[in-house]
């Protein structure tokens, strides 16, 4: 009987919590979900004060909500039982699917509106239209600002290097021969890789665009990564099998990345290739002189951006749209991605910015913050197309290992991933 | 009884109803989700599919088996009440109380082939590190080890309590009628452990089928799909790839094996279990 009372009284408060009208007065508050970690969540943090502190009108309640692909999960969950928050972050390949569904508000009239940005002074490569080749359509409508804007970069042990005297190479094969001649063996054990990478779809695709492939073909009807996707592939499993002077480094997504890290700054690998996102934490705890350099290339250079992008919910209330306006603008104002820049190592976003007598200052102090932002130039597109992130996730990201492992040759793995992301491309 | 089974149906009956239903549609969570008939069944038919049902028989085979047979052996060492058998128990018993994470947290310290303690201890006398958990052929294994050291505990605490209900007078008995220590435990011990040990595969086994954590935190299923097991290839199908139906399906499926199982060991063991009274 007492059960009962307690269940109905519960009842009875759970019905009345929501007739409580909110208190009109106050800052309006909305939420922001963010995916980054460790020492970038406590900027991210910072700064998320300073804009509350900075103005009176909103407040932006920050909310950590794990790596990118766990950001991505809860951002989906939410949005399926309309609870999303008014700001998050996305990272670019997922943009195209997630704009299909409706999900993101339209920036144009925000942006050309009375508390609006100039698009103009956003870096090349950074913004949403240079990030994606729309494959010859129109361009979508614009729905997201650059953020914590990164590309891989070689990160390299000059002690090791000058010891041995190896130049931080430029090309596939000079990178073959520097590993080589870096990796450090005490009889059938590797003391020392001369080269890690995490196996992941990042530096895959970095590859392939260097051998002169692309993800799909100009119109973006038909897969068309096999052949050099094998060749990039292949580069990978010779290191790691055939030379012995590269570790694959165990782990999924970002554990791999973690462990590739560690390595370096323990000196058990020379040469890596990781995001610039993590320069300020490589710099601050590596013990030898660190160098950076771009990623070698075959037929050419190139590498994707990564990192992420502020997007708007569209079923957001407008007052919370409004103050989730104010937040992205104010974060990505000169001043703050200036200052965000040089605490993170991923790169500024604004022409302004990197031109600023203060950041020119900082690279010539810090010459390893500026690898990524002239490697820019060699930066390649993503495809527009709501197939693009499930392309990543599935049909690319967790194949690549089977490779490297010798389970299946790398021929066999990208002629797989090839139909299958003909058979996705094909229901869009 | 009325709300705590209205809270029952709540929490409970209604997500298993509606896995039901969403098993039938395809659903990313953020398109409306579209009737698809048996397609997501008969997405499951795959060699992928295959092999999650193989490293799941795998892991919880050898979870069951050696968790059991070593709690029975802990069990049966411990059995007296002195200090130090009841330090021993806790000690043991007490990985089992700590949470998941912590534990898949340690062990991958623990084993880690460059940093880790046993790649040290091995190294020290001469023996090469072993990549415990980068290993496509050992990473199962290694996962088995670990689960079995968290929860040997749970079957020797039960075990311990089976062991101490068996009337004193029985073992006199046999012992009287020149029953040696080996012969006392086949002919008296074990028949009345048979409705412990019915409990224990049961509940491991279930257990097991619900293997998570360990795979999350550890392995993340990989390398390749390794250690894929049923519950984390759900979780993948749902919050990697976003396939709802296909996970629901599975989820289905998963239900019916378990059911199935049980219902088999249940009979299986019922045929040779002994009850004291």
């Amino acid at each position: 009987m007492r059960r009962t009372w307690v269940a109905l009284l519960c009842g009875a408060v759970l019905l009345l919590v929501p007739a409580v009208p909110a208190a009109p007065q106050g800052p309006v508050v909305a939420q922001f979900w963010y995916a980054f970690g460790g020492k970038n969540r406590e900027v991210t943090e910072a700064y998320i004060k300073q804009f509350n502190d900075s103005q009176s009108k909103y407040r932006i309640e920050g909310a950590f909500q794990g790596d990118y692909f766990q950001a991505l999960a809860k951002i989906r969950a939410a949005a399926a039982t309309k609870t999303a928050p008014a700001v998050f972050h996305v990272i670019g390949e997922a943009i195209p699917q997630l704009a299909a569904a409706g999900l993101f508000e339209p920036l144009e009239s925000y942006v050309k509106g009375p508390n609006g940005t100039r698009l103009d002074d956003f870096l090349p490569g950074q913004t949403q239209h240079t990030y994606f080749d729309y494959l010859g359509k129109p361009a979508a409508s614009l729905v997201a600002l650059p953020f914590f804007r990164s590309t891989p970069i070689l990160f390299y042990n000059a002690d090791l290097l000058a010891q041995k005297g190896v130049k931080p190479p430029t090309t596939w094969d000079e990178m073959r021969e520097a590993s080589a001649q870096l990796t450090v063996r005490e009889g059938s054990d590797v003391k020392v890789y001369g080269f890690e990478v995490p196996i992941d779809w990042w530096f895959w695709l970095a590859m392939l665009h260097q051998a002169g492939g692309t993800l799909v073909t100009p119109d973006g009807k038909r897969a068309a990564f096999r052949d050099k996707g094998t060749e990039a592939l292949q580069f990978w499993v010779d290191l790691v099998n055939r030379d012995k002077t590269m570790k694959r480094p165990p782990g999924k997504d970002y554990n791999a990345w973690e462990v590739t890290n560690t390595d370096f700054l323990n000196q058990r690998a020379a040469m890596i290739y990781t995001s610039t996102a993590f320069l300020n934490h490589m710099t601050q705890n590596a013990k030898f002189k660190l160098g950076t350099a771009f990623l070698p290339g075959k037929v050419k250079q190139a590498v994707p951006t990564g990192g992420t992008f502020f997007v708007i919910a569209r079923d957001a209330p407008t007052p919370q749209k409004e103050a989730g306006w104010a937040f992205v603008k104010w974060m990505t104002d000169p001043a703050q991605t200036a200052s965000l820049s040089q605490a993170t190592g991923y790169m500024p976003i604004r022409l302004s910015a990197i031109n600023s007598p203060e950041m020119l200052d900082f690279f010539k102090a810090n010459p390893n913050y500026k690898t990524a932002i002239d490697q820019l130039r060699t930066a390649h597109k993503f495809p527009y197309t709501p197939a693009l992130i499930e392309i990543q996730r599935e049909v690319i990201q967790p194949h690549l290992e089977a490779a490297v492992l010798g389970l299946k040759t790398a021929g066999e793995v990208m002629e797989a991933a090839e139909a299958k992301a003909n058979e996705i491309l094909a229901r869009y | 009884m009325a709300p705590s089974l209205a809270l029952f149906a709540l929490v409970y009956l209604y997500p298993v109803a509606y896995s039901a239903w969403v098993s039938f549609t395809e659903w990313d969570l953020v398109q409306p989700a579209r009737y698809v008939g048996l397609a997501n069944y008969r997405a499951l038919c795959s060699s992928e599919f295959f092999e999650v049902l193989r490293n799941t028989a795998a892991y919880s085979v050898g979870v069951v088996l050696l968790s059991q047979g070593l709690g029975l052996v802990l069990a049966a060492l411990l059995n007296d009440r002195s200090r130090v058998a009841a330090l021993f128990q806790a000690s043991i018993f007490s990985s089992y109380v700590v949470s998941w994470v912590a534990v898949s947290l340690l062990w991958i310290w623990l084993l880690d082939p460059q940093y880790g303690l046993i790649a040290a201890v091995l190294s020290s006398v001469g023996l090469r590190a072993v990549d415990w958990l980068g290993d496509h052929r050992l990473a199962l294994l290694s996962l088995v080890l670990v689960t079995v050291w968290k929860s040997v505990g749970y079957p020797m605490v039960i075990y311990l309590a089976a062991l101490q209900a068996i009337p004193g007078d029985l073992h006199e008995a046999a012992a009287l009628g020149g029953a040696g220590g080996w012969q006392r435990f086949r002919h008296v011990t074990w028949p009345l452990l048979t409705p412990t040990t019915l409990f224990l595969s049961i509940t491991l086994t279930i257990a097991s089928f619900q293997g998570f954590d360990v795979v999350k935190i550890m392995t993340q299923g990989g390398p390749v799909a390794s250690t894929m097991i049923y519950v984390y290839y759900i979780y993948e199908q749902a919050f990697q790839y976003f396939k709802l139906g296909k996970a629901s399906a599975a989820v289905v499926v998963l239900f019916t094996l378990i059911l199935a199982l049980t219902a088999l060991q249940w009979w299986l063991l019922r045929r040779r279990v002994h009850y004291a009274q």
